[in-house]
């Protein structure tokens, strides 16, 4: 067997081919979608309006590791030619972020018809559909029922000292939760309720699966987290509670996703159609089912055990005023997290 | 006048491209960093803390470059030089820690260490990233060490056997014969090893890498991120840059193997001892966390590992031709810049790759966005041409590091003798060169197929919207799946790597035994 020589003719071939390949793609009748929502929960649902469209989804997912700022980063790297026509976020602390840099397009969706104002932006930049709810997941053989706190400020207890894990409040929905605190309670009372709980020990986990898996596996009675990361450990069978935290106080926060569209020459009229269908009763009726979340049309079909968001005391927040409260209290944060 | 001519078309072909879409980015990047009105502002920002750090960072890198090199030298020489049974079956198992991703192998080591330790935190924290870093690079050692043990040549061996001991031979001759290889492998698992941002985000640690994540992803400050980023580059091109002096000054006496065999040693009552040496390390790199693995995935049936193989089906071919596209454009650029460096000390497109080597994923990828993300440019970026790129700017480094190592023991002589009788370029390296640095091509290529397959700090940020890539598809889908379908997801990407290396190893095989080159 003899080798072929390196010729002259490689390098172009290669080249050549890469950009072959690189132009074979279909870019008629599809939308690009950029999302920070589970792909495993937000891939079917985008799937589905593929199926019943025809439209192709070009989908960019986040991952565990860059939860919720991979894509971000890249939105905002990408700002002088968005490739994406619509962002699909969690939280709308992301999107504000995207509104604040003038990064979103206006629509008005009539699929939004029956959601609350207070889920929308007064711009029609984003509309909020399908909420989470911020909670406390615990061991169920590790506290007994009467144990289980029922209040973040029960946290800084004693007894449970070095007992409770939250996500690094620098990334992800965490962050999001700290700064409605900060909000609601005032800068003064957040920081020492902050200094409190890192003297008792908190486990700082580096996502919020991550606090699922450490309450899951007894390394800690309990820790904050998402309804869908608590519902999936719930369904798992892992033997694991649930708490709405701070009913007889500051509520417990929701956080709806979001849509918008992305600002760019040409507005894809399948990213509408795409925002439309997410913000459907029957797309809210599907990520019930599968995650957990809570409807904010009236009436929708849920899954068992789905509390409706009007059952739940919420925290009063203005998510524009969150999302600079959470600018302000960044470095404040960093500090926290580093301080030993 | 007459006509002028280019006097290495080859290499001045590859060094325009390799400036052009891959240092010129970097470059512009930089550029808007210094440009964007805050540079002042963050240059004070970037004050003693980060130089605590980046020590800190350093300290924990070096433990772990030479805690890697120590077992590689030990392990590469029991797999390539002795002729120990099932060494072949050893040369490619050790190799799998190196396409399992960092972070998951920082999972499944967590939950091995919950078993001796109450909690992870602090002391045990550092233990742990030692651990799992360590687990990951001492196959990369051992790769470099044993391409180097297989290239020295026998009658040295032989030589210095016949008036000395095996100790003194192996101490005196052999060891100062691959230090090359020894200190490539501490440089370039401490740049590795710092570079590496997950596991010691896993495991809490506050290190530089972790610190310039935060710029990047909680403040969005990315001229900030950029510019601590350059303090990572400084220091590993200029540990790069000492390695190279060193090697530049130190002499070489081996030759390469044309014709020749390695010698293999056989110490016969100790071959039990290498055996249990070897059957501990693989239990330890390998089989215990696959252990862990293979029960996650396992432990409710086998509803999940099915679904797993149904959603990883689609990225197969997608993964397959970009780890190989990356890994032969690597390896031309790698060889180019390696052969060019050592034969006609043509310095630039290794110094090139050097520096891009030495960038943090997440950077390189925000440098590829804003150079490329533009109308006239749409073609690379909104195809896979943008993450072939990415590939090459990262890793082409490594295949002409471990080249130049290779090139460097090619006696010159052999080539100029070629050239005298007037041998033409293209018949020298396809005649010479070539065949006598194939075990390294092959452990180059073997290296940058694997990095390419398992990258996901440049993919991510680059790769086109609806292309499935399997390290993206495994960590997208890790978020909030059960731990039962994330285990066998990577269990899946364990099974069709090493189904891919066994076909790649038998099909250089041949290739070894037509030119009968040791491998």
């Amino acid at each position: 067997m003899k080798l072929k020589p390196i010729n002259r003719f490689i390098i172009p071939i290669f080249i050549f081919y890469i950009f072959i390949f690189a132009g074979c793609k279909d870019n008629s009748n599809s939308v690009v979608v950029y999302t920070t929502v589970d792909q495993v929960f937000s891939e079917p649902v985008l799937k589905k309006f593929e199926s019943q469209t025809g439209i192709k989804i070009k989908a960019v997912y986040d991952t565990e590791e860059t939860k919720s700022t991979g894509i971000l980063n890249r939105l905002i790297a990408e700002k002088g030619n968005p490739q994406c026509d619509m962002f699909w976020s969690g939280d709308p602390m992301r999107t504000v972020v995207l509104e604040n840099k003038g990064m979103l397009y206006p629509y008005i969706s009539k699929s939004a018809e029956g959601i609350d104002e207070e889920f929308k932006d007064k711009d029609h930049l984003w509309t909020g559909f399908s909420a989470r709810a911020r909670v406390l997941i615990y061991n169920k053989d590790l506290l007994k029922k009467e144990d289980v706190p029922q209040s973040i400020f029960d946290l800084t207890s004693e007894k449970y000292k070095g007992k409770v894990a939250i996500a690094n409040p620098l990334f992800g929905t965490t962050t999001f939760y700290l700064a409605a605190l900060f909000s609601i309670i005032g800068d003064e009372k957040a920081k020492a309720y902050l200094q409190d709980l890192k003297n008792n020990n908190v486990v700082i986990a580096t996502s919020n699966g991550d606090v699922k898996k450490r309450v899951v596996k007894g390394e800690v009675f309990c820790g904050l987290t998402d309804t869908d990361d608590a519902f999936e450990a719930i369904k798992d069978g892992d033997n694991i509670g649930m708490v709405f935290l701070d009913q007889q106080g500051i509520g417990n926060l929701i956080m709806p996703n979001t849509v918008s569209l992305i600002k760019k020459e040409k507005i894809s009229d399948n990213a509408k159609k795409l925002i439309d269908y997410l913000l459907s009763p029957e797309t809210e009726s599907a990520l019930s089912y599968s995650c957990a979340q809570m409807p904010l049309h009236k009436g929708v079909k849920t899954a068992k055990n789905i509390p409706s968001p009007d059952k739940i005391k919420p925290m009063k927040i203005d998510y524009i005023e969150t999302a600079k409260k959470l600018k302000e209290i960044q470095n404040y944060l960093k500090k926290w997290v580093e301080k030993q | 006048m007459g006509r002028k001519t280019i006097k290495y078309p080859v290499y001045t072909i590859a060094l325009a491209l390799y400036l052009f879409f891959i240092v010129l980015p970097v470059l512009y990047s930089l550029w808007l960093t210094v440009t964007d009105g805050h540079f002042i502002e963050n240059i004070k920002t970037v004050g003693q803390d980060s130089i605590i750090l980046l020590l800190k960072s350093s300290v924990l890198a070096a433990v772990i470059a030479i805690i890697s090199t120590f077992f590689g030298i030990i392990l590469g020489f029991l797999i390539y030089k002795t002729s120990i049974n099932y060494r072949k079956f050893f040369k490619v198992i050790i190799l799998i820690p190196l396409f399992i991703s960092p972070y998951i192998l920082a999972v499944a080591w967590r939950d091995i260490l919950l078993l001796f330790f109450d909690k992870i935190e602090n002391s045990n924290s550092f233990f742990a990233i030692i651990l799992v870093h360590s687990t990951i690079f001492i196959p990369l050692s051992i790769l470099i060490i044993g391409s180097a043990l297989v290239n020295v040549s026998k009658n040295l061996e032989e030589s210095a056997l016949m008036i000395s001991g095996f100790k003194r031979m192996f101490f005196n001759i052999l060891l100062p014969l691959i230090k090359p290889a020894i200190l490539s492998s501490l440089v370039l698992v401490f740049i590795f090893s710092i570079s590496e941002f997950s596991v010691p985000a896993f495991f809490s640690v506050r290190v530089f890498t972790t610190e310039i994540f935060t710029q990047f992803s909680a403040f969005y400050n990315h001229s900030l991120a950029m510019l601590q980023s350059s303090l990572l580059i400084i220091v590993c091109v200029l540990l790069l840059l000492s390695e190279r002096k060193y090697i530049a000054d130190s002499p070489f006496l081996s030759i390469g193997t044309r014709g020749k065999t390695t010698k293999l040693y056989d110490f016969k009552s100790f071959n039990k001892i290498a055996y249990l040496i070897l059957i501990f390390s693989v239990f330890i790199m390998i089989l215990l966390p696959l252990l862990i693995l293979l029960y996650q995935s396992f432990k409710d049936g086998t509803d999940d590992f099915i679904e797993a193989f149904q959603l990883l089906i689609p990225t197969f071919g997608n993964s397959l031709f970009l780890a190989l596209t990356g890994a032969i454009l690597t390896l031309i650029f790698g060889f180019i810049a390696a052969y060019f460096s050592e034969i006609y000390r043509k310095k630039l497109l290794d110094s090139s790759l050097l520096l891009l080597f030495a960038i943090p994923s997440i950077v390189l990828g925000i440098a590829l966005i804003k150079f490329y993300n533009r109308p006239v440019l749409n073609t690379i970026y909104s195809g896979v041409g943008i993450i072939i790129i990415g590939y090459v700017a990262k890793y082409g480094f490594i295949a002409a590091k471990m080249l130049e190592n290779a090139i460097k023991q090619i006696p010159k002589s052999l080539d100029e003798a070629a050239k005298i009788q007037g041998i033409k370029f293209y018949k020298r390296i396809n005649s010479i060169t070539l065949p006598l640095v194939f075990p390294a091509i092959f452990a180059a290529f073997m290296i940058n197929f694997l990095f390419c397959l398992g990258d996901l700090g440049t993919t991510i940020m680059v790769y086109p919207p609806g292309t499935e890539i399997m390290p993206i598809k495994v960590f997208t889908i890790m978020a909030n799946a059960p731990e039962s379908l994330t285990s066998s997801m990577v269990l899946i990407v364990f099974l069709f790597t090493i189904s891919i290396i066994l076909i790649l190893f038998s099909i250089f095989r041949k290739i070894f035994t037509a030119y009968n080159v040791n491998y």
